[in-house]
């Protein structure tokens, strides 16, 4: 627990020791770990005992220990389909990442662009996705393009407005410095707007990368199976049919799981890739 | 400095209207020669920054106009590195380590990055940082960011240096040091400095001219020479002397606002 003190000529820089730094982060980690973890335990125990005390029949509603049971038991069938509904999510989110990002710099890039394009892109937006799905699925077919394509489009739309709200959002005096040096658009593209909306982008994609499983799920629905092996989605609806609904809990509880896991990953790139970089990501110091 | 310095700055009968209507600049007429370290002085909201930013091109006269080195400001920045521009905060950019920042003015430009990184290098030990390369602006205190602001302004070798109350955010010890580094660079470069404050002291401190300018609508109000050798010393006589007179223009530059 040291910490170095390096001194200049005049002024004085403090260099906060990186230990110390872990060592709060992890105690503050341990208090927003255990709150959670104690309202899970609770949870968990009241949704035991309901059934039982109401005697509830299983395909009402199953307990916790039901729907682990079925998650056991149709594991062979859980398995691949948590596999296709990821498989599907995340090529989806990827491309609304990467097409996202492309769009709004090349909005950014023309005022006449954006003023025209965007207020279509908000309007596209107030479109249901499963109003336009069933187009989607006569001019992709069933299966798996289609349902890419509509996690890709609920993934799309967060990544466009929140990247394109940071490349609007430069400092004017950092502008006033790049006119001065006599940068160039596209100078001014990369080495200015592009990097002060990192941390925009970054939070655009934390939502749309939630959104692209909502988006796969959703798509199962409506585009069901096509080829074959079929997603959570398409698992949810013939449990649904079948009155399995433990299997049904199962099947909605490992999108959950998925989805979180998800969200945790891609917050874990963009801290990673606004370490360096941003004030904004660095708030644990203070 | 004799009248037969290249003149390096010249405002002509310059008028700035903001579309907003506010007439920040009425009539300033202003030459300002090669080699002098010129301050602004004058009350919150007279157009010093509006006049400095016309400087460097950044702005347009409404009437009148603005010159350096002979040219419009604006063809001048387009076409060479003689105009430096040190902002009040010191305006980095967070994303880029110490080195990097330096840099960029030398990069936007695509100069050779050997002779960049040297360049840099050079500057940063001007003003003592060369042991901070690698850091980001916010490990650095107030006064190493404004440092390297300036190392950054120094980089591309400017012939005229503009800066916008660069100390102002500062305590008095770092401005202090910072002054006796910026008027050692100002001797060694023999660069034109035209420096905007608040602050009468340092205003006698640091030019070898001041610039009074009177409240809305801002226009020249007097112009000292200031006839004291450097390095100065703030507790002599002749020291306070021009801090008294620099203080009544300023006084009488509010006054006559009042008044009319
Ligand atoms: N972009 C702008 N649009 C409209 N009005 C402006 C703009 N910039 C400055 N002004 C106005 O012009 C006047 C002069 O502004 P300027 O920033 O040049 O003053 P200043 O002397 O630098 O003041 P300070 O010492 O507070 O920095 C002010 O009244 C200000 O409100
Ligand atoms: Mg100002």
């Amino acid at each position: 627990m040291t910490s170095q003190t390096a001194t200049t000529n005049r002024s004085e820089l403090v260099v906060e020791s990186r230990e110390m730094d872990e060592k709060k982060f992890r105690g503050k980690v341990k208090g927003t770990v255990f709150g959670p973890i104690i309202a899970l335990v609770i949870f968990l125990s009241l949704w035991q005992s309901i059934p039982i005390v109401f005697d509830m029949k299983p395909f009402i509603l199953p307990k916790p220990t039901d729907v682990l049971q079925a998650a056991i038991d149709d594991w062979h069938l859980l398995w691949p389909a948590i596999q296709v509904t990821v498989t599907e999510s995340v090529i989806g989110f990827i491309i609304s990442a990467i097409v996202g990002i492309w769009i709004s710099i090349l909005l950014a890039s023309s005022r006449i662009l954006e003023v025209s394009l965007y207020p279509y892109a908000v309007i596209l937006q107030t479109i249901p996705v499963v109003a336009i799905a069933p187009i989607i699925v006569i001019w992709f077919g069933s299966g798996f393009n289609s349902i890419v394509i509509i996690s890709f489009l609920i993934g799309f739309f967060p990544v466009v407005s929140n990247t394109l709200m940071g490349l609007n959002s430069v400092d004017e005096n950092m502008g006033d410095l790049f006119s001065l040096y006599n940068a160039s658009k596209w100078q001014t593209m990369w080495k200015l707007r592009i990097p002060a909306a990192m941390p925009y982008m970054m939070s655009g994609l934390k939502i749309s990368c939630t959104l692209a499983i909502v988006g796969a799920i959703t798509g199962e629905f409506i585009a069901g199976i096509g080829g074959g092996r079929g997603g959570l989605g398409y698992a949810i609806t013939v449990a649904a049919v079948q009155l399995k609904t433990p299997y049904l809990f199962a099947c909605a509880i490992a999108g959950a799981i998925f989805g979180i896991g998800f969200y945790l990953l891609v917050s874990l790139v963009s801290r990673f890739m606004l370490k360096s970089w941003h004030e904004s990501s660095m708030k644990v110091e203070k | 400095m004799g009248a037969m310095q290249k003149e390096v700055v010249s405002f002509k009968g310059v008028d700035k209207i903001y579309n907003t209507g506010t007439v920040a600049l009425s009539q300033l007429d202003l030459s300002i020669h090669e080699g002098e370290f010129i301050s602004f002085l004058g009350p919150s909201g007279c157009g010093k920054s509006t006049a400095l930013r016309m400087v460097a091109g950044l702005g347009e006269a409404t009437k009148g106009k603005v010159e350096v080195f002979g040219q419009n400001p604006k063809e001048l920045i387009r076409n060479s590195n003689d105009i430096a521009y040190v902002f009040q905060d010191s305006n980095l950019l967070p994303w880029r380590t110490v080195l990097d920042n330096v840099v960029l003015p030398l990069e936007l430009r695509g100069s050779n990055k050997n002779t960049r990184k040297e360049i840099a290098m050079r500057v940063l030990e001007m003003v003592g940082l060369k042991d901070y390369l690698k850091s980001y602006p916010r490990q650095l205190s107030g006064g190493m960011k404004m440092r390297v602001s300036i190392a950054r302004a120094l980089a591309a070798k400017p012939k005229l240096l503009l800066m916008d109350e660069p100390f102002a955010a500062l305590d008095e010890m770092t401005r202090q040091s910072l002054q006796m580094d910026l008027l050692d660079i100002w001797k060694k470069e023999r660069t034109t400095i035209l420096f905007v404050t608040h602050n009468v002291y340092e205003a006698v401190y640091l030019s070898s001219q001041i610039a009074v300018m009177s409240a809305r609508p801002g226009r020249l109000s007097s112009l000292i020479d200031v006839d004291l050798p450097y390095p100065r010393d703030r507790v002599t006589s002749t020291f306070t002397e021009y801090v008294d007179l620099a203080s009544q223009s300023l006084e009488y530059s509010l006054n006559r606002k009042e008044l009319g």
